[in-house]
């Protein structure tokens, strides 16, 4: 025992109890939440995910640049993290030092932390290149950020310093496994200390190393670094499928007499979790299709203002005095914030450590529409139509079929003995656009020798812009009469060309009992041309660039089968714009704002617009019918409809063939 | 406040109407039926005036069949209190409808405020809110845009010919007939539709409220569908020429120049 053991017990006492102290309040404030979090099942899963994703740096390595820098000072700390315990250690009880693992490892492991140390220095150093010169919007500036940087920065060079001065004081036996830090004994050997000058160097930038590490320990719970701790959680808890719906409310229970969240307290300790983990990279608002038009949505601001108010209400949260909580909607998240979402998903795409963003919005929304009423105007006239007609347009629901007129297509309560149910949707039944969609899809069924019915003036709208928007109890209404409709006749398989309509009955339907196989059109096309049933012998001479659509893309994994689909038409020459697949840019029609105004900023669908117009494509082709009206729209906002034609693969593939 | 709202339920605005095979009258089966749009202002402008008011009570009142107790449950969802349905046979007409509501509202201890909808949309007659007023010997003032309430009457800027208004004063109880723009109805919440269900109806007969068949006025004979809507027509060639066969069209065809 010497005073360097008793300074360190008191010392990492201190900053490991007050460190504790306040892990112990965030995780008392987690599971103080109200809602109900997710299962947590399929394990084996889970633990692949996260070994690639934290271990493997999967996510984080999709941006190349800052994924590298990210990866090297995550992997440092972890090398460098086995040299601080050997540290720690060996100033309790010095002979407990890491040597027993024999001559080669421990040189091999000296080594590593040795390069280590460099690397990091070196990522710090582009880290804050990145964060100060190069400044990328996403980042923003934060001081929280900056007092990372320098202690990180600081603590590589008190390890150089501790290292360089050791060599030079007591020489140990594997200095030569020591690079680096050689290299700076060399050049602290030109002040021509004494040996015990510079071990005494080399113990004080020990207790510098040793300090800025405890003084971390005290810093990240209180700071974003706390997603240290936080995102490899979140990463083993993340959702699983890449295809999800939306939870169900169970209305039947009357025991539940608030729908929706209210306020910070009605999520679920996994969307605490979820504010933890948020380390401020601004990847998902770079992706945000509300953001990057002007709007007040950032889907990285949401989760940090979602985080100040858990904070803001931690007393009374940890009281359980939650009828005291305030509002979840306030000066930050304020109701444009969260009427501004197209629910494109982008942000979830985008998080390297898998924040869920959208059903917090999603279950706000449902608070406001269902208990307070309060929604854009314009909705209520949606909600209406819905209700009486079974369609967001004004529209009669005894016209659903007119579109089919002359085309001798059946319903299937004259024909239900068939391979597949076109289910036609509200777009492709009353506008007039998408009706030549749904027509061209008809012709190509007939071409293929499908045998098909659809559901005529018995099909409603799934529900789809009544759940996004928020008014679940709508939604349920429609959709189980749908699913009524649907199990009398026994439908096995669905094809539909609304990647919304495909999504619901796909992902969603399941919830209240219906169970079908369900294709988007682009898949089934491409599985047609594939089974030979579908030969495309027409060219179409032209440059053609597919717009994703996000129901499709991100919610559902989709991207292959309309760029094949494409791809197969003779002489088209497909080209792709800057943001395609899962980086693709919204419509904005998504997430009900099809029905609402878009009063701030610029556009969305002009933006996505320029965006196709970029690569000088003549055909925008689209695969969803929302796309297909946005960017119409666009192309005739920018005056371009006589040299660019908006047009659904469905209707592309109709004319090659 | 004792406020009463009458309110009529009539076929959805997409409905395409049919007529019976006798084209005595409208064919019923397959109509989606709503509340008359005006008649949501009624309700919303009782429901604002309720809660301006602590201890009001806003009781919404409709004569028909049976189905118009759907209307009388979306009126309830949107909070109004208690629910009173008059039924009368789907062939009654504007004056047996204004009796049987004038009725039922003397049968209420004590009225302060009866507000309707300025016309219901289906036969766009504009008589039951007057007629009710009548039968029940109370002011009213129709197709109101705004309203000033005082303790004990009412001063309503109402709408008239030629895009000016006019102010009326009227004491207490008094009926208002509302016109698009009073306010914006609200949209009922889940807990209010949950509770709406469980609100009692009153339910009425004719006899109750001192209606025969006899008070029946009018008595439709045949109904006719306006002729459907011919497709335009493109009048080609240069300006003069498509001018000259515009006029030649209008006085020829069209028979209006």
């Amino acid at each position: 025992m010497t005073w360097q053991t008793f300074l360190f017990l008191a010392v990492a006492g201190a900053a490991f109890g007050y460190s504790g102290y306040r892990f112990k309040i965030l995780y008392k404030m987690m599971v103080a939440q109200k809602g109900k979090g997710p299962k947590v099942d399929r394990i084996r899963e889970r633990v692949l995910t996260t070994i690639a994703n934290v271990l493997g740096q999967k996510a984080v390595l999709q941006k190349p640049a800052a994924g590298i820098m990210h990866a090297t000072i995550f992997w440092g700390f972890i090398v460098i993290t086995t040299g601080t315990l050997e540290q720690f250690v060996t100033t309790l009880y010095q002979p407990a030092h890491f040597e027993f693992i024999g001559e080669l490892p421990y040189k091999i492991l000296v080594f590593m932390q040795d390069i280590f140390t460099l690397a990091v220095l070196l990522a710090v150093g582009y880290a804050c290149y990145r964060r100060y010169v190069l400044r990328p919007q996403g980042l923003g500036k934060s001081r929280d950020a900056s007092i990372v940087l320098a202690l990180t920065g600081s603590l590589m060079v008190s390890i150089l310093l501790m290292n360089g001065f050791g060599i030079l004081g007591h020489s140990p036996w594997f200095q030569s496994a020591m690079p680096v830090s050689s290299q700076v004994a060399r050049f602290l050997s030109t002040f021509g200390f004494s040996s015990e000058t510079n071990s005494a160097f080399g113990t004080l930038f020990k207790w510098v190393h040793m300090l800025i590490v405890l003084s971390f320990a005290v810093y990240i719970p209180s700071s974003k670094h706390l997603h240290i701790v936080a995102a490899g959680p979140n990463t083993f808890l993340k959702k699983l499928e890449r295809a999800k719906g939306m939870k169900p409310i169970a209305f039947e229970d009357e025991t539940i007499t608030q729908y929706g969240v209210a306020k910070i307290t009605d999520l679920s300790w996994k969307d605490t979790l979820d504010y933890y983990s948020c380390t401020e990279c601004g990847r998902c608002q770079d992706l945000c299709p509300a953001w990057n038009t002007q709007k007040p949505l950032s889907p990285k601001l949401l989760i940090l203002d979602l985080k100040e108010n858990l904070y803001l209400n931690k007393e009374k949260t940890l009281a359980a005095k939650y009828d005291e909580v305030s509002h979840v909607i306030d000066e930050n998240v304020t109701e444009d914030v969260i009427w501004a979402c197209t629910s494109c998903r982008a942000c979830e795409i985008a998080c390297p450590v898998f924040i869920e963003h959208t059903d917090k919005i999603y279950d706000i929304r449902r608070n406001l529409v269902m208990m307070e009423s309060r929604f854009p105007a314009e909705v209520q006239t949606v909600f209406k139509n819905m209700e009486t007609n079974a369609t967001p347009w004004a529209f009669s629901s005894s016209d659903r079929a007119n579109w089919a007129e002359g085309l001798s297509v059946k319903t299937m309560a004259e024909d239900s003995q068939v391979d597949v149910l076109l289910w036609v949707g509200c777009a492709g039944s009353y506008d007039e656009r998408n009706k030549k969609v749904l027509k061209a899809f008809v012709n190509l069924l007939k071409k293929a020798e499908i045998k098909f019915s659809i559901l005529g003036k018995e099909e409603q709208c799934t529900g789809d812009p009544a759940r996004r928007i928020g008014n679940e109890y709508l939604y349920q209404t429609l959709a189980k009469a749908n699913i009524e409709t649907l199990n009398r006749y026994q439908v096995k398989k669905v094809v539909t060309a609304c990647p919304h309509c495909f999504n619901t009955i796909k992902n969603e339907y399941k919830d209240f009992g219906g169970n079908y196989e369900v294709f988007h059109h682009s898949q089934f096309i491409a599985k047609l041309l594939s089974e030979g049933k579908l030969k495309p012998s027409k060219g179409i001479d032209e440059t053609v660039t597919f717009h994703d659509s996000c129901y499709l893309g991100r919610w559902n994994g989709v991207y292959d089968q309309p760029r094949a689909v494409l791809g197969s038409i003779p002489s088209a020459r497909v080209v792709e714009m800057k943001n395609h697949h899962d980086q693709s840019m919204c419509c904005g029609a998504g997430g009900g704002r099809m029905w609402m105004e878009e009063k701030i900023g610029k556009r969305i669908n002009i933006t996505r617009t320029e965006q196709a117009l970029e690569t000088q494509a003549g055909i925008i082709a689209s695969s969803c019918p929302f796309c297909m009206t946005m960017m119409n729209d666009g192309v005739k906002a920018k005056e371009m409809q006589e040299k660019v034609k908006v047009m659904d693969i469905a209707e592309l593939m109709d004319q090659a063939t | 406040m004792n406020i009463y709202v009458c309110v009529k339920q009539v076929p959805d605005t997409e409905t395409k109407i049919k007529l019976t095979a006798d084209s005595g009258g409208i064919e019923t089966a397959g109509i989606k039926w709503i509340l008359s749009p005006y008649d949501e202002f009624a309700i919303e402008e009782a429901l604002r005036l309720k809660e301006k008011n602590a201890g009001s009570t806003v009781t919404v009142m409709s004569a028909g069949p049976a189905r118009v107790v759907e209307a009388l449950r979306t009126a309830l969802a949107m909070g109004a209190d208690h629910g009173v349905h008059v039924e009368l046979p789907e062939t009654a007409d504007n004056n047996m409808a204004a009796k049987a509501l004038a009725g039922a509202l003397k049968k209420e201890t004590k009225v302060d405020l009866v507000y309707t909808g300025k016309e219901a949309i289906d036969d766009g007659a504009a008589q039951v809110s007057q007629l009710i007023a009548e039968y029940y010997g109370m002011p009213y003032v129709t197709v109101v845009l705004n309203i000033e309430y005082g303790a004990s009457s009412v001063k309503c800027k109402r709408e008239i010919e030629g895009g000016a208004f006019e102010m009326i004063e009227a004491p207490f109880p008094v009926l208002i007939a509302a016109q698009k723009g009073l306010n914006e109805p609200r949209y009922a919440s889940l807990p209010n539709i949950m509770k709406a269900k469980k609100k009692e109806i009153k339910a009425l007969k004719m006899a109750d409220v001192g209606v025969t068949d006899g008070d029946r006025k009018i008595r439709y004979k045949n109904y006719q569908l306006p002729p459907p809507k011919q497709a335009g027509k493109k009048i080609a060639g240069d300006p003069a020429a498509q001018v000259k066969e515009l006029v030649r069209i209008l006085h020829e065809e069209a028979k209006v120049v």
